[in-house]
């Protein structure tokens, strides 16, 4: 198996919209969230969202769009993008940027790019009214690829033309961190030698607002409360969007091209509850059999883990499914890891936050700080025997592990070993 | 339609409510103000007088910007992908746009021939008036052209070229391997103004032969084609090997035994030749060929809907 290094970064996120920024806010705790302008309604009993600054997407037609300056896009590229589209198309500009790559380096048979997100229910819900209302023949030959599952993939495939293997994953919040792992077998098994690893939501209403039907989100009115896993009085998730990109390179390249070198990943384990379509199992049994797999694929031992990033999401019987887990994985570790869950920061980025809290973890080794777990006033007492940090600790984790879970009791646990 | 009136054009106006203009400056916003004012003046009177502004106009936004200098210049002849970049799904776009403005419907179909801006006004003149269409402009491949023409190489000028109803285009590179080069000069090789004369000859020559002169069933027999006279030869330009020549001609008269086009060549955005007229003289063949087939009224056209993408 080769080694396979994380190489560039790229974000477009509720905390930051790039690298710099992110970090700064993961250091300082800085969140992103705000009372929403879209939930404000008497009718809607959510008002907290984490959104993306300096972009507006919240027209039905592409053109009428704002991005930073930075980026540019045509218009026959964009018409056949959804909102987080284009954030994943800026966050791959920085990413191509931040690893120094060049367009030969990347568009060749052994580069390729897996991504995630779970389409744009906001342009699906247009065009499919306009069908209706204005017949098949009328409807933007594009909104198809626009707003499907798999959009990100058919656009930054094509638009940077990617030769190597392409795909996307649904497995709803552990989409992007199985992307992550699948990108990094094509490179431990040779089969590729560079793999750019995507996530993105639109994170707006028509792709937030559904989870209030499964009473999943909170209803918190105060932005710094409505976001706080691990806490007793958390109340739901809070929804996000934007788009996070990863580069994986192997070591062979690594050495060939010698990039920034954030941190390797050292493998990842997967594993599913078999329980519920939409609950997490009350013990964490997926979750703690993923860790299991991981751990004994990239041969460290549970007492070598320095930082665990938690799934925690906010939920009331996730996170304490997830509590369980980590205790019966670290139950008798002499040096309990630290545990954080920064969706106290971002909110929860469902098909994102895999790639999102993976691109963290690749910071956080880089700069050497482990992010706090922000918001607990007071810790939920099932969480108690576990080091979960609520300050943001300035050391180097050496090896790290991020968790994901989706629905279908789908886990997913990736390692990350620093540099 | 109770409502409906008719106008001197012969087609049927159906009223044009404020709400009707609302949708239409909606439709139009993102077009110049005169395809809106041209928009609103075809709804209201149906005075087709318009239609080359309006779809010139819808035709220009959906070309970006650093190409849209190119509709100022020789419009009819801009091929839509080759010189503008609008690819099959942004003509569906424009199509999409068109029909909401015009109120008309267009199939796939339909589509496929039009090759050039001048196929696309032509094609949406014919619709609205309910006119036979045009035959669309054919593209003749270098294969093609050797085998019709009665001129082959060395001496053959045109490589892939274009014929509609309207005239025809060529491109000819010149390689530096053409042989009369080697004197003309000495030791500096310029295509010879005779030469290009020539080459708009010849593409005039293709015109009579492909370009469905004279009435139904009568062919042009190539041995009867001659060259008789020009006028108002200008050369612009020293065209040199590794210039693509540009080739154009339209027929300005055409009654047998004598043909008469106006040419130019272009190498880039440059002039490089014009001709202000070149009289060729030809013959029908006597005997009638394959019956043509008649170009179908519009109400017949259907087929089904072409597949654009890959699902």
């Amino acid at each position: 198996m080769r080694k396979v290094y994380i190489t560039g970064l790229g974000f477009i996120t509720s905390i930051g919209n790039d690298a710099v920024s992110v970090s700064e806010s993961l250091r300082e705790l800085r969140h992103g969230m705000v009372p929403y302008p879209p939930f404000q309604k008497a009718d809607v009993p959510v008002k907290v969202a984490a959104p993306i600054r300096d972009f507006q997407t919240d027209s039905t037609d592409a053109e009428d769009w704002i991005f930073p300056a930075r980026y540019s896009i045509r218009r026959e590229t964009l018409r056949g993008m959804a909102p987080h589209g284009v954030y994943a198309y800026c966050a791959m500009q920085q990413a191509v940027e931040d690893a120094k790559l060049g367009e030969s380096d990347y568009s060749n048979p052994l580069t390729g790019l897996y991504a995630a997100s779970a389409g744009s229910p906001f342009l699906l819900g247009h065009h499919l009214e306009r069908m209706r209302k204005h017949g098949v023949m009328r409807c933007p030959p594009l909104g198809v690829v626009a707003s499907i599952s798999g959009t990100v993939n058919f656009n930054l495939v094509s638009q940077f033309k990617i030769k190597g293997a392409s795909t996307g994953f649904s497995s709803a919040c552990a989409s992007s961190a199985h992307a992550l792992g699948f990108a990094y077998d094509e490179i431990a098994t040779g089969r590729q030698q560079r793999m750019f690893v995507v996530g993105a939501e639109d994170g707006n209403v028509e792709s937030i607002l559904p989870f209030a039907g499964m009473r999943a989100l909170s209803l918190q009115t105060d932005p710094s409360l409505a976001s706080r896993p691990f806490d007793v009085a958390r109340d739901g998730f809070v929804g996000t969007g934007g788009a996070t990109v990863l580069v994986l390179e192997s070591e062979e390249e690594v050495e060939r091209r010698h990039p920034k070198v954030y941190g390797e990943v050292a493998g990842w384990g997967q594993a599913s509850d078999g329980h519920n379509v939409a609950i997490s199992h009350p013990e964490g049994t997926g979750l703690r059999m993923a860790m299991e797999n991981a751990l004994r694929y990239a041969d460290v031992a549970s007492e070598a883990v320095d930082y665990v990033n938690a799934h925690a999401t906010s939920t009331p019987i996730g996170d304490i499914s997830e509590a369980k887990a980590l205790k019966a994985i670290f139950r008798n570790s002499p040096t309990r890891p630290a545990i954080s869950s920064t969706k106290a920061l971002t909110g929860h980025g469902l098909s994102l936050a895999g790639a999102m809290e993976a691109g963290f973890c690749a910071l956080a080794m880089r700069e050497g700080f482990m992010p706090g777990s922000a918001h607990i006033t007071r810790l939920d007492p099932a969480c108690e025997g576990l080091n979960i940090i609520r300050a943001t600790l300035p050391h180097r984790p050496n090896v790290v592990l991020s968790n994901s879970s989706g629905f279908g009791g789908a886990n997913v646990c990736l390692v990350f070993r620093a540099a | 339609m109770a409502q409906s009136v008719n106008n001197s054009s012969g087609i049927p106006l159906k009223p044009f409510t404020p709400e009707d203009d609302a949708n239409l400056r909606e439709a139009l916003k993102r077009c110049s103000a005169a395809t809106y004012e041209a928009a609103a003046q075809f709804r209201k009177t149906g005075n087709t007088e318009h239609l080359p502004a309006i779809v010139l106009g819808i035709i220009e936004r959906y070309v970006e910007p650093d190409l849209r200098g190119k509709l100022k210049e020789t419009e009819d002849d801009l091929r839509i992908i080759e010189d503008l970049g609008i690819d099959s799904l942004t003509m569906m776009e424009i199509v999409i746009l068109v029909e909401d403005v015009l109120q008309m419907t267009i199939n796939n179909e339909e589509l496929r021939h039009l090759r050039t801006v001048g196929d696309v006004k032509t094609f949406i003149e014919c619709k609205v008036r309910g006119l036979p269409l045009p035959k669309p402009t054919k593209f003749i491949p270098i294969e093609q052209i050797v085998s019709v023409m009665p001129i082959q190489p060395p001496f053959l000028f045109l490589s892939e070229a274009s014929v509609s109803a309207h005239g025809a285009n060529a491109k000819y590179k010149i390689s530096g391997q053409e042989f009369f080069l080697q004197g003309h000069f000495k030791d500096n090789p310029v295509l010879p103004a005779s030469i290009m004369l020539e080459a708009l000859g010849q593409l005039a020559v293709l015109f009579l032969l492909e370009g469905q002169v004279g009435e139904a069933g009568k062919v042009v027999d190539h041995r009867t084609i001659f060259f008789t006279s020009c006028e108002g030869v200008r050369c612009h330009r020293v065209c040199k090997p590794g210039d693509v020549l540009n080739l154009s001609i339209k027929p300005k008269r055409l009654k047998s035994p004598l043909a008469t086009f106006e040419g130019q060549i272009r190498v880039g955005q440059e002039k490089a030749a014009i001709a202000e007229e070149i009289t060729l003289t030809f013959a029908f063949a006597e005997e009638v060929a394959q019956p043509v087939t008649e170009a179908q009224p519009t109400a017949a056209m259907s087929g089904p809907a072409q597949a654009a993408v890959n699902a």
